[in-house]
């Protein structure tokens, strides 16, 4: 039996101690702890840890199969994404106690709060005395058992799993009703308690979910695909995408969820240019090899930094919205480019993993497929806050592509309409995110850099609680991102265009004198390696790029990514579809034009007479629109128009 | 964006530790220095001779500050109040005035022409860029011997680290009340256009002085704390724990969806709240504390 004491080690030297224990195979005493966070963070050992006092936030988060008890109280977040093992807590739990669970036994003897096993997938959660106000918010599996009473709203949107309540239920969350208790779930109930020695001897109300919002009533009807410049010229008012519009809401009267992004046109990359006249640029065939493009992201606070071989990255996209195949694809591209993929939301597969050299791994609010385990084993780490294409709201994943497999990575029910939470269980500030950051450092061991995923809205505050909350990097995605599915008004309309939010950001930083103090990749409706150059030139350190990789990867841009029945077997996860893509092909064709964009980001550089992509400054842009100047403050140059729409350096 | 902290000793005499307010308050707010490293106040009170205010300016350092400081000097002979006792301390200025007339019409006066960190006939309002330990060492925080006290640490999130962003904030106006505040007001401007058409001025946009204002006049109207408190949650939109502290009380109130964290530990002797337990042990080091988590929408006060 080691002892650790708290009152003369730091919480992160004691990690890395019980961590070493725990791979000898020995148990852990924890003196002084002092309600300290972070408590066990990472463990993956069966051993027991016995905490002799309180414990802080995060107590056995991001664990799989260790034993804890503790003596007194614990904080926020208790067991946080625990995978299997056990958590007894002989005093109170704070809010969020069993948030995201997917295996564990976690007891808690006298009260918790708010929140109570929210977005948990599997395993127990038990509480003795009495729960706060929404038990069970969104979860989607698993059974929470309170003995005392429970506050407002339990079962809050539960997709899956149960709640069972002994005292009094104060009110029902939306969706879910109270229904019978055979028996035999009650006897097995009982023998939990009596294995956790908690006396009871009364009734259980069982609360589930009532299946009133599991799915959209109606789904939207198949479309005919219109091509992309009949409806984004902006002058033909009732043009065929307004009119398609108002067909589908007329056959399925709620708001219309589609893929892809923005349909209208608002001052873009295309709108700014530069000045020198680069008609001449591209002739020398060895340009690739004088221009440095090599850079590295992540390094600033001491984590191994991703090493990309140009300043150009896979966007998140997830397994669930894309086929696995295409996935792998992606991964395989990257790797051969020498450049990052990204996980996107539901999970790492083992196949996108041995795929990719270098990958982040995105963890968003509904913890879908979220383990220690894959964090461990991921190059990057992204807190998703949200997206350039629907800011301020969770993921979408209509039923279709919902299938046994996926529902089964990301802990969730078969075949529901997935709705993603909007915000994350435990990141209710930025003095909440500052701990949540912390807790995903002490679970890597500091060794991988952590990075945040901010779609434009509010990104003059954003990207200033970014920098104070200690992120790596940024991920700052504009109104112009694609997705896989959403509500079209939101697409269209919620989210600001990706120039304004890189100026924004970049004046943000200026403002508070931490200029270059914060990488950003900037993603959202970069095409190609042109639009790639210009954001370097605006002030970005990188980009990413998604719908262009899918589309080099064969995407024939139909926007019914939602549908998931994708005829070129990406946006799908039928296996008869996803059968018409042809992986090592595809990941061939995405690698060449990463390769072109390699190439016009070179020719680009060169014709500056540069010989390295960081000495593209804003001195080299112009402004071609007065909208593109107010946002840019770039000088605006109408005279350069007519020249930026020659052909040269446009890829095929 | 940040943590608090508050510490009432119910009978002081009787009960006094070893420990000053702000000493206690020092502790409670190094456990809990992760939720806000930039910047760090406190809200203390010393009982002053009938008919002496003591106010405290934000002066600057540097060569800025001769010419803060007599400004300062003439605007308060301007407005008749006798400097009794004068201390420069890191970049403020700590007065004892003699000053028999209307505090409010008194501290408008002031703020129109000075930077005011507090005033009030024992509240003391001590914030400075740094950590707890950083704002004792130029401020001599430990020192305060008082029966309560309120404290914050900040993250910067909005604006540049200053001192006069930090918190807590004075009820500007109003002798004696302070404020320390985690969240976010999301109805600030239609709460602060209503106290302003009753007359009330605001010294700062921060949602945080408005919750102060928002209570003083309250208790200005014989509204209790108590009952200040109650109708804030239905007045006040958004996420909110905040502490408040009066000449004789401290209280506390917490929004409906108990967004921002709050822990309590009571015994005979004392009351103690902060935002996370960790803080609490800073008092009774490796003791396991029976604490309780105020519930959503509850509010309470302590009597000194």
């Amino acid at each position: 039996m080691a002892q650790i004491d708290l009152s003369a080690l730091s919480v992160t030297e004691a990690n890395n101690r019980i961590r070493q224990f725990g791979a000898e195979g020995e148990d852990v005493d924890v003196l002084n702890p002092d309600a300290r966070h972070h408590i066990g963070v990472g463990l993956t050992h069966p051993i027991t840890v016995r905490v002799h006092g309180s414990a802080g936030y995060f107590c056995a988060g991001l664990t799989d199969g260790p034993r804890f008890e503790i003596e007194n109280n614990v904080g926020w977040g208790l067991a946080d994404n625990m995978l299997g093992g056990l958590v007894v807590v002989n005093g109170n739990a704070s809010a969020i106690a069993g948030v995201a669970i997917r295996g564990a036994d976690v007891v808690v003897r006298g009260n918790v709060g708010s929140r109570a096993g929210q977005v948990m997938k599997e395993g127990t959660l038990c509480c003795a005395g009495s729960a706060n106000f929404m038990a069970g918010y969104m979860m989607y599996g698993g059974r929470i058992i309170i003995l005392g009473n429970s506050g407002e709203r339990v079962g809050e949107d539960m997709t899956g799993g149960t709640i069972y309540v002994g005292g009094d239920v104060q009110t029902l969350g939306a969706d879910a009703k109270v229904t019978d208790l055979p028996t035999d779930e009650l006897d097995e109930i009982r023998a939990f308690l009596e294995r956790y020695k908690i006396p009871f001897s009364g009734s259980l109300q069982k609360i589930v979910n009532a299946g009133q919002r599991l799915r959209y009533g109606s789904v939207e009807p198949r479309v005919r695909s219109i091509p992309f410049q009949s409806f984004s010229s902006g002058s033909d008012y009732w043009n065929q995408k307004v009119q398609e519009d108002v067909h589908i809401k007329a056959q399925i009267g709620r708001y219309r969820i589609r893929g892809y992004g923005a349909a209208r046109p608002l001052p873009h990359i295309a709108d700014i240019a530069f000045k020198r006249d680069l008609s001449r640029a591209g002739g020398d065939p060895e340009v690739v090899s004088k221009v440095k493009l090599a850079t590295e992201i992540g390094g600033k606070h001491g984590a191994t930094p991703l090493k990309l071989s140009m300043p150009i990255t896979i966007a998140p996209m997830s397994y669930g919205a894309l086929s696995k195949s295409t996935k792998v694809a992606l991964a395989i591209a990257s790797k051969l480019s020498g450049i990052s993929e990204n996980t996107g939301e539901g999970g790492m597969s083992d196949e996108q993993r041995d795929a990719a050299d270098q990958l982040i791994y995105q963890c968003l609010s509904g913890r879908l497929g979220w383990s220690i385990h894959d964090m461990q084993r991921a190059n990057g780490l992204e807190i998703y806050i949200s997206q350039g294409a629907k800011p301020g709201l969770g993921g979408q994943l209509m039923a279709k592509k919902v299938t046994k497999e996926i529902a089964r990575i990301r802990g969730i029910p078969e075949g529901i309409d997935l709705r993603s939470p909007s915000r994350h269980p435990d990141v209710l500030g930025a003095d909440d995110l500052v701990i949540k950051v912390e807790e995903f450092r002490e679970a890597t061991g500091y060794k991988i850099p952590v990075s945040v995923k901010l779609g434009a809205g509010r990104v003059r505050d954003d990207i200033k609680i970014a920098l104070k909350d200690g992120f790596d990097f940024v991920e700052l995605d504009g109104l112009q991102g694609s997705t896989g599915a959403a509500g079209n008004e939101v697409l269209e309309f919620v989210g600001i265009p990706t120039l304004s939010a890189i100026q924004e950001a970049l004046d943000a930083l200026a403002e508070i004198d931490c200029a270059g103090q914060l990488e950003i990749i900037l993603m959202g409706g970069v095409k190609d390696g042109i639009d790639a150059a210009k954001a370097l030139a605006l002030g970005a350190n990188a980009v990413g790029i998604g719908t262009s990789a899918i589309i080099a990867g064969g995407c024939i841009a139909c926007m019914q990514c939602h549908v998931g029945s994708c005829v070129v077997g990406i946006a799908t996860q039928d296996p008869e579809h996803e059968k018409r893509y042809n992986t090592a092909v595809e990941a061939h064709n995405i690698h060449r034009f990463l390769e072109a964009m390699r190439w016009q980001l070179a020719s680009i550089a060169a014709a500056h007479g540069y010989d390295d992509f960081r000495q593209f400054s804003r001195d080299d842009l112009a402004a071609l629109t007065p909208e593109a100047a107010a946002i840019t403050g770039l000088p605006y140059m109408p005279e350069l128009r007519e020249r930026s729409l020659s052909p040269a350096l446009k890829v095929a | 964006m940040c943590g608090i902290a508050g510490i009432l000793f119910k009978d002081f005499e009787a009960t006094r530790r070893n420990l000053t307010a702000g000493q206690a308050l020092i502790n409670m707010l190094d456990g809990c220095q992760h939720r806000g490293p930039d910047s760090t106040g406190f809200a203390l009170y010393r009982d002053s001779e009938e008919g002496l205010l003591r106010l405290r300016f934000f002066v600057g350092e540097g060569e800025g500050q001769a010419k803060a400081l007599d400004k300062v000097r003439a605007l308060l002979a301007e407005q008749g109040a006798e400097i009794v006792e004068e201390h420069v301390e890191g970049n403020t200025l700590r007065v004892q005035v003699r000053y028999e007339g209307d505090v409010q019409k008194f501290s408008y006066a002031l703020e129109h022409a000075a930077k005011v960190f507090s005033v009030g006939s024992s509240l003391d309002i001590i914030k400075d860029i740094g950590g707890a330990h950083d704002v004792d060492e130029r401020y001599d925080v430990q020192s305060f011997a008082g029966s309560h006290g309120i404290g914050h640490v900040r993250l910067a999130t909005e604006s540049d680290v200053n001192p006069e962003a930090a918190h807590p904030f004075w009820a500007t106006g109003f002798a004696d009340v302070a404020i320390v505040h985690n969240g976010q007001i999301t109805n600030y401007w239609k709460m602060r256009r209503r106290l302003e058409k009753r007359g009330y001025e605001f010294n700062t946009d921060n949602d945080s002085e408005l919750i102060a204002v928002y209570l003083a006049d309250k208790l200005k109207q014989g509204v209790s704390l108590n009952d200040a408190l109650k109708t804030s949650i239905d007045d006040l939109d958004g996420t909110f724990s905040f502490l408040v502290s009066t000449r004789d009380e401290i209280g506390f109130a917490k929004d409906r969806l108990a967004a921002k964290p709050m822990v309590k530990f009571e015994d005979e002797n004392i009351i103690a709240i902060a935002s996370e337990e960790v803080s609490l042990n800073k008092l009774f080091p490796g003791q396991a504390l029976s604490t309780s988590e105020p519930p959503p929408g509850t509010y309470a006060t302590w009597h000194r």
